[in-house]
Order: structure tokens, then sequence, then C-alpha cells
């Protein structure tokens, strides 16, 4: 350790002109090409969220790749699980809400809200795929109106959080 | 009253750590010993308050003491002991005071061990290490109190620190009945032990940050800070790379894709502070040897510090959507503001040493070959990748959002994209760097270190292309420049070895063990590289070479996957203990004719969610990785396997395992003199004339 305890006395730096431009030349291809790989990058990765209605709305969206979120109605979802095929509808939610198991509940009771078909192939029925689900979905709006999902993230707010988890306390039948 | 007890010891102890603040900076402002003493004995009070706090806590979740609502929502009658005890940390409230616990714990520790030899610094670690307690703590005190009970008050049921004015409790049964228990995805070994191992490494990192902090507050700017906080950086370091790795693991046993790492914004977050850190790391060593990077790694500690804050801040706020962030809880707002007024006050500080000219380097950049500037070089790959990854976290959907009015995320498609050439430049100068000399290095001189590395790195791809059948170029290119690193670790450590054995004559392995005692961290370094090179062929391996297919069997009936045949033999129901039904697929595994072993893929309901837990065979050269996916209602007559391939996957495991060796080793204590006797330059001439 001796090394590395020893106190070297501060010397004025000494500037060697044409050692700092090889600094400043190899840093600045560096940062280039990490901007570039990022900018391309950005470009390659880049999803857009929107909610189904403004999907369903417009389009100009049709094959692109899109990231929707919305509800998940519980009766619709059907799972081949021979082939690996998810089939189920989503209901609208905004981008904005209060309360996010409420807007859920909600979202997938009311009829009137835009519904979309979602296909999810290759894929696992994922264990949190239920009623009132978030599904945040990955994937292209197909010409015949469905939703060919890529990715499928679920989320279900009610286990982490309960709108009004005392409710069970002093209501024996909820 | 465990709920009283916890509640009064957590308030003391943030009443204490403030008054430690408070008392700490005047104390060192004003050279009052007294106040200084006073200050240091507030912030150890802080530790023996926690214990109690977090005790209570403990104690009321072992009784099930579910009137506490964290209780009630954390365990239920049939949860287990064990996860009773682990349900301290397995929500929000619990997290936090377990966080606050682990703080003042380190705190302590650091103050301890370095009170007499880093004596001018002191005030200024206490107030540091304070003020993020007293965050912490304040948090619990005022949103996320774990201390809270249930009330009825009419016919509402509320959560209530103090009893609310005509208040009732509720029935025991009642509660016991409604009670929630540990969501089930948290109960494994992987996710018991992740929390607290990124815990210990986010904590432990407010150590060395504290320092350094204290050395611009206090003007002892010399590598005092860094020497006093090595081992503590170390320790964070290796608790932030076990915990990152325990969560992939978790995520692989438990999460059932067949992967451990998506990319998602929060495993992210864990991994930003681990690179800056990293990067630290490295470039404390040209500061201790050479003079040079001061204000560079003061800048580094800040990121990882500012990291650690913000990832806390941006997994618990719902800043992003991603499958980890769990609440959109209270504390996005303080905790956003103490991120920002943290980073400010430190670069500030910088900013201000650095203009009076206290933070110049002793020594210029000369010749790009040095290892100095080779650290450099890695230094700032380390930050280009903590910003690309940043970015595409955090940075492009929070500006496009706020700027563009458009929700942009980035998906793996970036992330494959962008890391990849940063990750190969890592490597590459991961096996460059310990070859090359201090000051400057000839290029022929490099070229010759590296004859022997290159010709094991040749022969050991020649093996890959025989045994793996693999030609695939980018793979072998990958594979090259990892194991070229590795290489060059057990090359440099042969040398040093057969240099001893050359000219003291010692034995191999006398050699070697004197080899790591002399030099720890040199050669400590090493392993840890190795255990790095390890974890990239498996990355490599089980990324590139996944396979994977899914299948109906009828019972008894076989699919050939991957060299392997599967059987179906059998399904059966059943009930666990803790009242999950389980429906279990019993398979066969064969390879050649011979049976590996019987696996039960399983599928568990919970009264909660379902849950898909795989079943893995395990070799050195692959994982049968298989799920049950379906099968039908009626009899189970036949049943439906997703099974993956995932070569090298092992090596992700254990290549860890020896980074923690090797860590370990780094950071073991070497020195055995007295404290009074060690670095007598760190006291100053007032302590001195004290003791």
């Amino acid at each position: 350790m001796a090394e590395a305890t020893w106190e070297k006395p501060a010397a004025p730096a000494v500037k060697t002109g044409s050692g700092r431009l090889k600094f400043l030349i190899g840093g600045l291809l560096i940062l280039a090409a990490v901007t570039y790989l990022i900018i391309s990058g950005t470009g390659a990765g880049a999803r857009y969220f929107m909610t189904v209605d403004e999907l369903v709305k417009n389009p100009d969206y049709v094959g692109k790749t899109v990231r929707i979120s919305g509800a998940v109605i519980g009766d619709t979802i059907q799972y081949d699980a021979r082939n690996l095929i998810i089939n189920f509808t989503i209901a609208n939610i905004p981008t904005e809400y209060e309360n996010l198991a409420e807007e859920l509940h909600a979202a997938a009771t009311d009829p009137s809200r835009t519904q979309l078909q979602v296909r999810v192939e290759n894929q696992v029925k994922p264990d949190l795929l239920q009623h009132e689900a978030q599904a945040i979905l990955t994937g292209t709006l197909q010409p015949d109106g469905t939703f060919q999902a890529t990715e499928l993230l679920l989320k279900c707010p009610t286990r982490f959080e309960e709108a009004d988890p005392g409710k069970v306390i002093t209501n024996p039948e909820a | 009253m465990l709920a009283e007890i916890g509640f009064v010891s957590t308030f003391l102890a943030f009443v204490a750590s403030i008054y430690a603040i408070i008392a700490a900076v005047y104390g060192g402002r004003q050279h009052s010993e007294r106040l200084v003493a006073s200050a240091r004995n507030a912030a150890l009070l802080t530790f023996p308050l926690l214990l109690v706090a977090t005790g209570a806590l403990v104690i009321a979740l072992i009784r099930g003491e579910y009137q506490m609502s964290y209780v009630w929502s954390v365990s239920d009658p049939n949860t287990q002991l064990f996860y009773r005890i682990t349900a301290l940390w397995g929500s929000q409230k619990g997290s936090i005071l377990f966080w606050c616990f682990l703080m003042s714990l380190f705190a302590v520790g650091a103050l301890v061990l370095n009170w007499r030899t880093h004596r001018r610094l002191m005030p200024y670690v206490i107030a540091y290490t304070m003020a993020t307690l007293a965050f912490f703590l304040g948090l619990v005190v005022f949103y996320e109190n774990p201390f809270e009970r249930w009330w009825i008050v009419g016919e509402e049921a509320v959560e209530a620190a103090l009893i609310p004015a005509g208040a009732v409790a509720p029935s025991m049964q009642r509660l016991a009945e409604t009670a929630n228990g540990l969501n089930p995805l948290l109960r494994h070994f992987g996710m018991i032990i992740h929390p607290p191992m990124l815990y210990l490494g986010f904590v432990a990192f407010t150590i060395p940050f504290a320092f350094a902090m204290a050395a611009l507050a206090s003007g002892d700017l010399s590598t005092n800070w860094i020497k006093a906080t090595r081992r503590w950086s170390l320790v964070a370091w290796l608790f932030l790379a076990l915990g990152l790795l325990l969560g992939g693991r978790w995520a692989y046993d438990v999460l059932g894709w067949g992967g451990y790492w998506g990319w998602d914004p929060v495993e992210n977050a864990a991994f930003l502070p681990w690179l800056i850190g990293t990067a630290f790391l490295h470039s404390v060593m040209i500061q201790e040897k050479r003079g040079m990077l001061k204000v560079w790694n003061m800048f580094l500690i800040i990121g990882t510090f500012s990291a650690v804050i913000f990832g806390t801040f941006a997994t618990r706020s719902g800043l992003i959507d991603s499958v980890h962030s769990f609440a959109r809880s209270e504390i996005g707002f303080p905790m956003f503001f103490f991120w920002a007024a943290i980073t400010v006050i430190s670069v500030g500080l910088i900013l201000w040493r650095w203009n009076r000219g206290e933070l110049k380097d002793e020594h210029p950049f000369v010749n790009i070959l040095s290892r100095e500037s080779l650290f450099v070089l890695n230094n700032v790959v380390f930050v280009l990748l903590f910003v690309a990854i940043f970015w595409g976290s955090f940075g492009a959907p929070v500006i496009s959002e706020l700027f563009m009015g458009e929700d942009i995320t980035l998906g793996q498609d970036y992330f494959l994209r962008v890391t990849p050439p940063l990750f190969v430049a890592l490597y590459i100068l991961m096996g460059v760097a310990p070859l090359s000399a201090w000051g400057a290095t000839s290029l022929r001189r490099l070229g010759k270190a590296l004859l022997v590395p290159l010709a094991l790195t040749a022969l050991f791809l020649v093996i890959i292309v025989v045994t793996q059948h693999t030609s695939d170029p980018g793979a072998l290119f990958g594979y090259g420049i990892v194991s070229l690193a590795g290489f060059v670790a057990l090359y440099e450590t042969y040398r040093g070895a057969s240099a001893r054995r050359r000219s003291i004559g010692e034995s191999w392995p006398r050699a070697v063990l004197a080899l790591f005692t002399r030099n720890r961290r040199r050669y400590g370094g090493y392993i840890v590289h190795l255990g790095i090179t390890i974890i990239g062929i498996g990355v490599i391996g089980s990324t590139l070479f996944q396979q994977t297919t899914q299948r109906t069997l009828a019972v008894g009936e076989s699919v050939d996957f991957g060299g392997y045949t599967l059987r179906y033999d059998n399904f059966t129901n059943a009930i666990a203990d803790d009242g999950r039904q389980m429906q279990i697929a019993d398979v066969t595994l064969i390879r050649n004719g011979q049976v590996l072993t019987t696996m039960r893929p399983r599928h568990d309901i919970y009264p909660t969610q379902p849950m898909t837990i795989a079943a893995s065979y395990s070799t050195l050269e692959n994982d049968f990785y298989v799920l049950l996916v379906g099968w039908e209602e009626t009899n189970a007559n036949s049943a439906t396997f997703k099974m993956y391939i995932n070569p090298l996957i092992n090596l992700v495991w254990w290549g860890g395992l020896i980074l923690i060796l090797g860590t370990l080793i780094g950071a073991w204590p070497t020195e055995t003199l007295p404290v009074t006797l060690r670095e007598p330059a760190a006291v100053n001439g007032r302590a001195r004339a004290k003791a």
C-alpha cells in the first residue's frame, strides 16, 4: 500500500499544446459517435404512447408501431394455449386520471367507451391478464381494425394500491 | 403499544438527526470541539433509536398485530415466520424505515471508524449523512408511517398514527380475516435478499459522498476522503452488484419469460448508480497515484449519489410506467426536491473550490496510451453508457412529454442498439488498461504484453467453434473481446506470481498468495474483471443463442428440443400450506436415452392472482427452462409447455460469485497499525494536541 499513500506536492500543470489537441479530437470523435448512436437508436426504438381513442380515430397510425394502454375487459379474454394466441378487448382510458383502479373499473364496465380488439401471438398468457387490469401494449393497428401486439405489459393496481383498502374491515360483505 | 414505541423512537431519531446537522455545521464553522462532539453523539443516538423502531415493527409483524395497517397489508395469519420478518421491506412504508435503519448503521460505522483519523472532515460528514437520514426519516414521520393503525370512525375505517376523535378499534378477528398477505410475486429467495442488497448499496454510497462533500466544505482537499472511503465505495459497489444479480435471478425464476434483464426503467434505475459508481472506483485510483482528476472524481461521486436518490425517486413516484412502479405515491415531490437540493448544493461546492483554484491537477495528461489516459477513457465510456441508458429510460419519455406534448418511450430496440458498442469498448479497455503503465506506454510494449492473452483468446474461440458449433461472426467477436479481458487478468496474475518465483524463489501457491496479500486492490480487481468476463460470456450466449418452442403433449407423449427429450408424465392438483392451489405437471427430462431429472413446472393460484412457476434443469452448457402454460380443464390429459434453452446462462450467476470474491479480496482490511498511528497527516493540529 506504500505507493498508494504518498502525497505529491502540488505542481503547476504543464500545458502541452499538441497533447491537448489529440485528447480534444479523440474526445469529440467519441462524443460524435455516441451521439449518433443515441439519435439513431432513439429513432429505431421510439414508440409513441397514445390512448385507444387517439389511435382508433386517426387512420394515419395504421401500420405504425405505437404504444397504447387500456382497461382489459375480462369476458373477452380468449387464450389458445396450444398455439399461444391471446385475444382480448381493451377499453379506452384517458392519460390523466385520479385513481387508476377506479378509472380501470369505470372503463371496463362502460360500454360507451372506445374499445379495441387485441391479438397477441407467441406469448404465454400472462398471470396478470385479468378483468380490469391495465394493459400496456406495443404493436401496430391492422387495416382490419384489430391491434397486433408484440409486447404486453400488465398492471393490476388493485393489488398494489387498494382504492379504499379499509372497506373490507368495516363491511363484512365486501 | 408497539406502534407507539416505534413511532416515538422514529420521531426522536428524526429530531436527533436534525440537531446533529445544525450542531455539526455550526460547530464546524466555529471550530467548536464541544458542539461537533455533541453532534456526533446525536448522530450515534439515531442508531439505537432506529433499532428500537425497526425492532418494534418486526415484532409487530411476527406477532401479527393486524391493527397496525402495515402489518395488515403485508402479512396474514397464514404467512410463515420467515416471510413475516422479511415483510419489513415487503412494501414501501416498511422499506423506507428499513432504509433509515441501514443509513443510521452505516453513518455510525463511518463516524466511529474515522472519528480520530479524519477529524477535520467529521463535522461535514455528520451533516451530510444526517441530512440524508433526516430526509428519509421525515418521509417516515410525515408521509409513509408504518406505525399507523386501523381505527373505525363512524362507518369508515381510517389509518392514523394518533387516535382520531370518537374512534374505536376494529375487532382483531375481523382484521386477521381481511389481512392481505405478502405479494406472492415477492415470495422468492432472490426477492427477499434483492431489496436489502440494493438498499445497502444505495446507503453505503452515501458515505463516500458525504466524505467528498466534507472535503469540499472543510477545505481538506487531499486524498484523505478517498482513502477513508475506499472500502465503503467497494462495499457499496458490491452490494449494488449483488442486488442487480439477485434481481435478475428473481426475474428469471419467478416472472417466467425465460430472461433476466428487460431494460425496464426500474432495472435501469438500479443499474445507473452502479455504472457511474464503477467509473468512480476506477478514477479515484488516478487521484491517489497521480493527483489528477480531482474535479472529475467529485462529479462522479455526486453523480453516483444523485443517481441513487433519483433512482429511488423515479421508481417511487410513478414518473415512469413500469412493471415495478407499484404505487404512485405522495413522496414523489419531496424526493424530487431533496434530489435537486442535494445536487445543486454539491455542484455549487465544487464550483466554489474550483474557482478558488484548490482542485488543480498535479500532472497533465501527456500520453494517450498511459494508464491514466486509458482509465479516463474507461470513465468516459462508463459515463456515456450512463447517459445513453438514462436518456432511454427517463430522458426521452420525460422530455417528449414536457416539451413535445407527445408521450414517447424507448423500447428494448433502443438499448440493444445503443449499449452493445459501449460495452464492447469497456471490455476492450478492461483488456488493455491493466497492461499499460502510469505516465506512458509505448505501443510496442503494449502489443508485446497482449501477445499471450491474444493467443489464449484465439484458442478459446477455436474451442467455442468446435464445441458450440457457432460460426456467427458477431458472437465470436463478442466472445473474443470479452474473453481477452479475462485472459489479461489471469495472465497478469501469472506474470506477477512467476516474477516472485524467480526473484524470491517462492512456490506457486505461496507466490500467488503473497501477490494477493501484498496488493489486494490490484489482484482483487483482476478477479473482479474475471467475474465480469464470465458474466459477459453468459450474457452473450444466453442472449444470442436462446431457443424457444411450445408444444401440447398428451400424457406419456414426448417432445425433442435442443438435444433434450421432455416427457409429460402426470398432472396433480395440490393445496400448499399457505392455502394456495397448485396445479403441477410432472415431466421427465431425458438426454441420449438417459433420464436426467424429473421436473415440476406449475401454476399457483393465490387468492389475488395466479403465478406461473418455471422449472429448470441447469448445466454449465445451458438451462432447460420449462413453463406449464395450459392444460385441459377436465382431466389434464394434455398440457401445453413452453420451453427455452438458455445457453451459458449459469455463467452469469457464477461470474457474479467470482465478482463477489474479487471485491472482498480488494476490500479486505490490510492495515494492522493502531488507528492513532495511521495517516498522521489526516489528524489536524488541534485534534492531535487534544489527543
